[in-house]
């Protein structure tokens, strides 16, 4: 059924907001463009409302979810190509067009460790798409393998690498012609070359140089299977590493005296603000006190005299940017008000199954940094909610046993990833950190498309955006999915 | 002029949404005869607006065939600003129709604070209430210096539509819609004159909480000693010989209109003397057996006229 003049009025809902409340408000789609309309503007400027009207019973009209991180579903594995272009194209199609009963609309599939000469092939045929009744596929996100050996989880040890030429190899493994380039993706380009999500170590040889280089592109990248310490993983962030990668796994347990890559979810006011600036970072010196911070040293107007201001000149690579983020240089007095920060925080990729992070863990993480988190399944290829449990063909030979919502390598008790969906996530998410069921859709919806830098379109319910929504009972179960304004699941 | 009084602002604005679904029901409006409301923004009117929403939800009512004038809209104030009335009557009202058979938007009209030339803008408005044949309904609320529509204190009562600077009375009360920024709040409005609202055929003005009830007894005169001394049979002489149409408490001008209705809760009568609040709760009582025996007669078929008129 559609709408006489193609414009669709959802009632009786709740609408989750981008500051994580949810409000009771109609939302206005144009089904035939399948994007947010501006109601207000359409009833006064195009003299127009919608002819259909669709009394939501109270329940939630939420964004669709994005999942920044999933390796397949439904059987098939974006990660194993059979040398069979058209099988693979089909077992994509089924994947997104399937995924969206979970109530993901938009996700970036992920390929793990392949052997080298795998990457050029795979990587072509991963270019966005979707079709009418499918989830958008957004590009890829390549896991691996510029990543630690002791960290790799269930990668291929043979086939890691470390980037002995810096950016110049990334572009040989997964193809120059591969990695995106921002413009091409916010015009909309649909041939754009695809890879949006790189997780890799950043102490791993070369890939330091990678991340500044590539972060400029707009590929976000993403710090995961690495045993950084805190210095290493603060210069990541400082080149440009936006994301860590399904934090607490495959990554240093937090050491209060090395906090390695889950610190920087607490990363302090207080550290230096300059790259490459080993000498300078953390200073953490009760002879200087309190007041003396290296922090000041960002401030153009610190006496010539100041300390640390002499290193400072040396520093050629100050970032001009953060130069409306200077640190304060003495005690302030406002409360509530964290002292500035010389780099913004990583959004950190989260797997609420219940398994992959004890649920205290999840909240820790949560309340040290709400506006990061996003949610991510991390799913395999056997991810299906309707698959019983039991043990599974998974590649190399090798079974993987799925029970509930754990998943493992047979004979072993190394997790496989995961099978949970993401609407799963995002209830598990809500009970576990106590947070309102708003604010847990936000960390599925507004806070991933914002880390791709694509929240105008995605992950949101501003005018504009494309129309992928989801319908949420108030227990957080998917009803209905819609694709650019158009019905594409309903629950039976 | 009728007064009536209801406990809260709820009761005043079911009994309004109540009174405009019947005149709009006996009305019968077509496309080719639309039923014309005039339309207020502020506080006071929200209630009535939830209560017509109700009806129109319930099927008791619908707006396919009124066409809406709204009394005001700020100047230079974009027309999606949080406070325009443009968004408030969106957000409060249009928005919400439940049936698609709801108002459209061709026949929603409200004064352009943007528009090049104002004085066009002011004239076009008057020329097309008129093209519809005037206004049937207006309903209005009232400020706290007893303004109706923008028609601040000093407006002619023989005003048109126009550009009005608003008092600093008005700019003070509405800069809390403006994070209490003075300089943020319009200076100017678009407004229909005292006289477009006295040339409809009827007018109903809510009137709501203890805020407003000096405005309230300024505009429908209060009982003074020396009239009450005066001839008691003739009760209706001192309701409307008190304070008198004054250009300071522009509502007064209500007085001179044959068939006006105010609605206010308790609190709005606080300025009002016992024996007024009484007279008009008698009114009320009045006015029901004079509709009701009216009523009978057309049903019997005695009279065919609709009468038109209220009790006073």
């Amino acid at each position: 059924m559609t709408s006489p003049n193609g414009l669709i009025c959802f009632t009786n809902c709740l609408l989750p907001q981008e500051d994580g409340s949810l409000i009771e408000k109609d939302l206005w789609i144009d089904e035939t463009r399948g994007v947010i309309l501006d109601a207000q503007k359409t009833f006064f400027l195009r003299r127009n409302r919608p002819e259909r009207i669709i009394d939501l019973g109270g329940n939630i009209l939420s964004p669709g979810f994005l999942d920044l991180q999933l390796n397949g579903g439904y059987g098939f594995d974006f990660s194993v190509f059979e040398g069979d272009e058209e099988a693979y194209k089909q077992g994509l199609i089924m994947v997104a067009e399937r995924i969206i009963e979970t109530g993901v609309t938009s996700l970036v599939p992920t390929v793990i460790t392949q052997e080298r000469s795998l990457y050029p092939k795979i990587l072509s045929l991963l270019q966005p798409f979707q079709t009418e009744k499918s989830a958008a596929f957004l590009g890829w996100h390549a896991e691996g393998p510029f990543i630690e050996h002791s960290k790799r989880g269930i990668h291929a040890d043979s086939y890691l690498l470390s980037a002995t030429e810096g950016t110049k190899t990334f572009e040989e493994i997964y193809g120059a012609d591969n990695i995106a380039h921002q413009e091409d993706w916010i015009m909309g380009n649909e041939q754009a070359a695809a890879v949006r999500i790189i997780t890799a170590a950043p102490e791993t040889l070369g890939v330091m140089d990678a991340i500044k280089n590539l972060s400029r592109h707009g590929i976000v990248f993403s710090i995961g299977h690495s045993t950084a310490t805190t210095e290493v993983a603060t210069d990541a962030v400082r080149c440009g590493a936006k994301l860590i990668t399904h934090l607490f796994n495959a990554m240093p347990q937090l050491h209060h005296r090395d906090p390695s890559i889950i610190g920087l979810l607490g990363a302090s006011p207080h550290i230096s603000p300059f790259p490459d600036s080993g000498q300078l970072s953390p200073v953490f010196n009760p002879a200087i006190g309190v007041t003396e911070e290296p922090a000041s040293i960002m401030d153009s107007m610190s006496p010539p005299q100041t300390p640390i201001s002499a290193i400072t000149q040396s520093g050629s690579s100050t970032p001009t940017s953060v130069s409306s983020h200077k640190s304060r240089k003495s005690l302030h007095l406002e409360k509530g008000q964290i002292a500035d920060m010389e780099f913004e925080r990583p959004y950190f990729g989260i797997i609420v199954d219940g398994i992959h992070c004890h649920p205290n863990s999840v909240r820790l993480a949560y309340s040290a940094h709400p506006e990061g988190c996003i949610l991510i399944t991390d799913a395999m290829k056997i991810l299906d909610p309707h698959l019983k449990d039991g043990a599974y063909e998974w590649r190399d030979g090798q079974r993987y046993v799925k029970e509930g919502d754990r998943l493992y390598l047979e004979g072993t008790d190394t997790l496989a990833g995961s099978v949970v969906t993401l609407d799963k996530c995002v209830r598990n998410f809500s009970r576990f950190t106590g947070c309102s069921f708003g604010e847990a859709i936000k960390c599925a919806t507004y806070n991933p498309a914002k880390c791709l830098g694509i929240e105008n379109k995605k992950g949101t319910l501003r005018p504009g955006a494309d129309a992928d929504l989801v319908v949420l009972s108030r227990q957080g179960r998917v009803l209905s999915t819609w694709v650019k304004g158009k019905q594409a699941f309903v629950k039976a | 002029m009728r007064l009536i009084i209801r406990d809260d602002p709820t009761a005043v604005g079911s009994y309004i949404a109540n009174y405009i679904c019947k005149r709009i029901n006996d009305f019968g409006p077509t496309a080719e005869k639309p039923f014309v409301l005039g339309l207020p923004t502020g506080s006071s009117p929200i209630p009535t607006y939830k209560a017509l929403i109700k009806l129109v939800k319930e099927g008791k009512l619908s707006f396919k065939n009124v066409v809406t004038f709204n009394m005001d809209e700020y100047v230079g104030l974009p027309r999606d600003h949080t406070e325009s009335y443009h968004t408030f009557m969106f957000r409060e009202f249009f928005s919400h129709s439940k049936s698609p058979f709801d108002i459209p938007p061709s026949q929603v009209n409200i004064l352009d604070g943007n528009a090049e030339d104002l004085i066009a803008e002011c004239n076009a408005y008057e020329k097309r209430i008129k093209g519809y044949g005037g206004i049937e309904l207006f309903l209005g609320g009232i400020g706290e210096d007893g303004h109706i529509a923008f028609n601040e204190p000093g407006s002619s009562l023989a005003s048109r539509t126009r550009i009005k600077t608003l008092a600093y009375d008005t700019i003070l009360a509405n800069a809390r819609f403006f994070n209490n920024d003075i300089s943020a709040v319009p200076r100017m409005a678009l407004t229909v004159g005292v006289a477009t609202v006295l040339d409809s055929r009827e007018v109903v003005v809510v009137v709501t909480g203890q805020r407003k009830a000096l405005a309230l007894s300024k505009a429908i005169g209060t009982s003074q000693p020396d009239c009450t001394s005066a001839t008691k049979a003739d009760q209706s002489c001192f309701i409307l010989t008190e304070e008198g149409v004054n250009h300071l408490w522009t509502l007064s001008a209500l007085q001179l209109h044959p068939w006006a209705l105010i609605v206010v809760d308790e609190d709005a009568t606080a300025e009002l003397h016992v024996k007024t609040v009484k007279y008009f709760k008698s009114i009320e009582f009045v006015q029901d057996q004079v509709e009701k025996s009216q009523r009978d007669l057309k049903a019997r078929g005695k009279i065919t006229e609709e009468q038109v008129g209220s009790m006073e």
